[in-house]
């Protein structure tokens, strides 16, 4: 697994620090892969070890749907549900269960970096919040969140296929 | 639906309609019979203009022999004979298309492509009766003119993120069903064949495979015909479809492969490698000419701001040579036309007008949907017209090998398949996969050209029969399986821009992730592909600014423009009036607060200016549609409502913000009802005037706030040329009012309105 490939550091302290993350050259070319690395750290700490480092991971597991669940049995990280809240949270800094607009606006200018006028961005925040909003309190909450991703196929999309 | 509604009193033009297709049918036989007796004729009575010495000298040797009198009315047919046929057929075609529209409720038991199969039987039935000879489906006929403008109207609408996202078991269906079929059939046959003996003895194997080959590539067009009716969800659309464009290359290849070999008697090891390598020259040279084509219709397409009434041709013509080039080397050459498609459009799409682009979209949608309906006649005209060697068991042993490979096909690969698959093909998406394989006229156009007499007669009406069977009845009872298995159809909204922000950031995330795992997947490549096309590609292959424009914003402002279209187009034209008074209020606006009057006395060549720039916008389409179907040019009526709930939303949130700041008297806010949004604020904003309220107008002539002037600014950063008429247009569109709030909104609607598109010479022209 990656994790071993990541951080030759690995074996000394069993495990990974922010800056073993900024190592991935081709994180630090991601738009958010700040935000991607910030999600693997629980809020306060400085490292993160194999087991959390594998819990956030198994999110992106593909879904099985021929699993039966009983009601007792804690919802797998997978889940469709789960996912979404993964997804979500990185949306989410301040961790306030929705997306305001100036996180929004955040993640609008990560991604699209250097090329619109914040006038444009403003638009497309606006927009985007008036889509999604249904309760009128100018925030995304996570189920409106849902709500709007309900079309896309987040199963296949937030998948990885573990080769181990 | 209200299309039912309409079409009830429309039954009483049904028997006009049929009376004048009789009439047509008639006149064409008898003039095509008539033909024969008159050419003699012609060669006397005619005076070509060009002045044909032999004609003159005829000419004088009648007039010297005997006076005639001059032909006041002359009879011509030989002249005109091929494009009348031709514009004739064309038009029957046509017509009855139409009449199957206007029949109500005939489209829901039958698809179209069954009724035009029909009318094809019909026709021939008649022709042959007549004693005529009716035109064939020749293959040279169908291969270069009716089956390019399908294969580009499907490979240039293809939807790219399913088709690449599925694209391992695309390939999987197409090129291994396809052998498996090919064998399974090719082998089996031969068995029935041997073991049946008599007429059928002297089959031998490689005969049985090519039929084979033919026999078993599930058909583009049949498939597009049939599937197009029922809807059906996005990911068994494009298995189906992609297996059924992707197996030509299969096809071809192993046709050729069977015709030497047939020719050459005797196959060896190295036949059969050479074979396996041809598949990829044909393949992967198909798909390399269609690309190398489709760059040089991109980049031509940068060039065309000054010319674009050509730019449709430019996309047509190369897709075309890109076909001919690659049937040039037997390449695959549907691949070709294909690949071309789907290189040239992100690129042409950004470059073209508005405007060329509908006509791009409607041609490819006329041609596609004339050359279907053709194709379907003609498959039905050429069935009576063939010659036919009726084998009861070879008929029938094909089709019932046909369905079992099918299926027997499908079950094993896709429980490999399935391995490799995050999300798995269900049963029932199984079923459908295999009960949709069906076989169409490439199937007959490929038995046409087989030149083995003896059993090419019992091989084309085998294959007739497998298209017939495949095509009526898996074609008609599609739609009710479909129904009853309950499998999803396809979803029918479009997308929004959280759809939108949400799927890159998804991408974005998932990119990251895969770089964690340090596993390069489907995402990995993908944003490489991405950066490698903004980096490069995009800046040579794109005119102007919008080479830098991010895939959101064009996203963004294709919506805003769509929903400034619809409120533009939704209130009445009695409305217009009120915006291009007020719209003209922003040219005054820098002469200075002492204006008493509301309505300034515009002039009547600035109306007429504002009203054609207006209507120009309504005259364009309302969207880019993403949709791939053949029928759906019109708007979808679930569009419409989505909006609508969405406006009347928006309304009440403008009212919402409106009485915040309006300090009018309650009655004043009454306004006629509107249901569009913006025509309220702006009529508002009007009636202020009248009541002299001190946040009137009086605030709007200020100096332009700074939002003003980065409007401007950034117009004139996106419009190449001729900015200062933009920016003309971008001070009288935008509505000045005193409330921020609303004045973005109203920015938001002059964005829409001053699109950044490369239409803007037509709007302003």
């Amino acid at each position: 697994m990656g994790f071993n490939g990541t951080s030759p550091l690995l074996d000394q302290r069993g495990e990974l620090r922010p800056e073993d993350f900024g190592a991935i050259r081709e994180l630090s070319m991601n738009p958010i892969g700040d935000r991607i690395i910030s999600a693997f750290f629980s809020p306060g700490k400085e490292t993160v070890d194999f087991a959390s480092f594998v819990r956030i991971l198994a999110h992106f597991h593909p879904t099985e749907t021929s699993r039966s669940r009983d009601g007792v049995q804690p919802e797998p990280a997978n889940s469709r549900t789960r996912k979404l809240k993964f997804a979500f949270q990185l949306y989410d800094q301040d961790r306030d269960g929705k997306i305001s607009r100036e996180e929004l606006l955040q993640v609008l200018r990560t991604m699209l970096e250097m090329q619109v006028t914040e006038e444009q961005l403003q638009s497309i925040a606006e927009r985007a919040i008036q889509e999604a909003d249904l309760d009128q309190d100018d925030a995304i909450s996570f189920d409106e969140f849902r709500k709007s991703l309900e079309k896309v196929d987040i199963d296949h999309k937030m998948s990885i296929r573990f080769l181990s | 639906k209200s299309a039912l509604l309409r079409c009830a009193p429309r039954w009483s033009s049904f028997l006009p309609l049929t009376g004048l297709m009789c009439v047509l049918l008639l006149v064409f036989v008898s003039v095509a019979s008539a033909s024969r007796d008159v050419v003699s004729e012609n060669n006397e009575t005619w005076r070509g203009p060009a002045g044909e010495t032999r004609g003159d000298s005829h000419n004088q040797t009648n007039s010297t022999a005997h006076k005639k009198a001059f032909p006041v009315l002359s009879f011509n047919y030989e002249h005109v004979r091929k494009p009348f046929e031709i514009s004739l057929w064309i038009l029957l075609a046509l017509l009855m298309k139409l009449g199957f529209h206007i029949i109500p409720g005939v489209q829901n038991i039958v698809p179209e492509s069954c009724l035009l199969i029909g009318v094809g039987l019909l026709v021939g039935g008649i022709i042959k009766a007549i004693g005529e000879e009716a035109p064939v489906l020749d293959t040279k006929l169908f291969f270069l003119y009716l089956l390019p403008p399908i294969i580009l109207d499907a490979g240039y609408f293809l939807p790219i993120r399913p088709f690449t996202e599925n694209m391992g078991t695309i390939l999987v269906f197409a090129v291994v069903g396809t052998l498996w079929n090919t064998f399974f059939i090719g082998g089996m046959i031969y068995g029935v064949c041997r073991i049946e003996g008599g007429q059928l003895a002297s089959v031998d194997p490689l005969s049985c495979l090519l039929f084979g080959t033919i026999v078993s590539a599930v058909d583009p067009v049949a498939v597009l015909a049939v599937f197009e009716e029922i809807h059906i969800n996005e990911l068994l659309h494009i298995l189906v479809f992609g297996e059924s464009l992707l197996n030509d290359a299969v096809t071809v290849v192993l046709y050729h492969l069977f015709e030497e070999f047939t020719h050459a008697g005797t196959v060896t090891v190295v036949d059969a490698i050479l074979g396996v390598v041809c598949f990829f020259v044909v393949s992967l040279g198909g798909i390399l000419v269609g690309a190398i084509y489709g760059i040089l219709g991109a980049f031509t397409s940068r060039f065309t701001s000054h010319t674009r009434v050509i730019e449709p041709l430019f996309v047509f013509l190369y897709s075309y040579m890109a076909y001919l080039s690659a049937e040039v080397f037997h390449l695959s050459g549907i691949m070709s036309l294909i690949a071309c498609g789907v290189v040239m459009r992100p690129y042409v799409e950004a470059n073209v007008s508005h405007k060329s682009y509908t006509t791009i979209k409607y041609f490819l949608k006329m041609w596609s949907s004339v050359s279907e309906t053709l194709i379907f006649i003609f498959l039905g005209v050429s069935t009576v017209a063939g010659p036919h060697a009726w084998n009861w068991t070879f008929v029938i042993v094909t089709v019932v090998l046909c369905l079992v490979s099918r299926v027997l096909g499908v079950i094993g690969l896709t429980y490999i398949i399935n391995k490799f698959r995050i999300v798995k093909l269900t049963k029932k998406d199984q079923f459908i996969v295999a009960y949709g394989g069906l076989r169409g006229a490439i199937a007959f156009s490929l038995g046409f050209l087989l030149t083995n007499s003896e059993m090419k007669n019992m091989f084309l009406t085998a294959i007739i029969t497998v298209i017939f069977f495949t095509v009526i009845v898996q074609g008609m009872t599609i739609r009710p399986l479909v129904d009853l298995l309950a499998v999803k159809k396809k979803k029918e909204s479009k997308r929004s821009i959280n759809e939108e922000i949400h799927t890159q950031f998804l991408d974005h995330l998932l990119t990251g992730i895969e770089d964690i795992c340090g596993h390069y997947g489907h995402h990995h490549w993908k944003d490489k592909l991405n950066r490698f096309n903004k980096a490069y590609v995009k800046k040579w292959l794109i005119a102007g600014e919008r080479s830098t424009e991010p895939q959101l914003i064009s996203f963004y402002n294709k919506m805003e423009m769509k929903q400034a279209m619809m409120l533009v187009e939704s209130g009445s034209t009695a409305q217009l009036p009120t915006i291009v008074s007020s719209v003209s209020m922003q040219n005054i606006k820098p002469r200075g607060p002492a204006r008493q009057r509301a309505i300034p006395s515009i002039s009547k060549s600035r109306e007429q200016e504002i009203r054609k720039i207006l209507r120009a916008n309504l005259q364009k389409t309302r969207q880019r549609l993403r949709s791939y179907s053949r029928h759906d040019l019109m708007i979808d009526p679930f569009e419409d409502n989505v909006s609508e709930v969405r406006f009347r939303r928006q309304r009440v949130e403008m009212e919402r913000r409106m009485s915040h700041y309006l300090t009018v008297p309650a009655n004043r806010q009454e306004t006629p009802p509107v249901r569009k949004v913006c025509f309220e604020s702006e009529h508002k904003v009007y009636t202020y005037d009248d009541s002299k309220s001190p946040r009137g107008w009086t605030a709007e002539p200020d100096p332009s706030p700074p939002d003003a002037v980065s409007l401007l600014n950034e117009s004139s950063q996106r419009a190449n040329q001729s900015s200062e008429h933009r920016a003309k247009h971008n001070d009288e569109l935008r509505a000045k009012v005193p409330d921020e709030k609303e004045e973005q909104d109203q920015l938001k609607l002059s964005r829409c309105l001053s699109d950044p598109g490369p239409n803007k010479e037509e709007d302003l022209s």
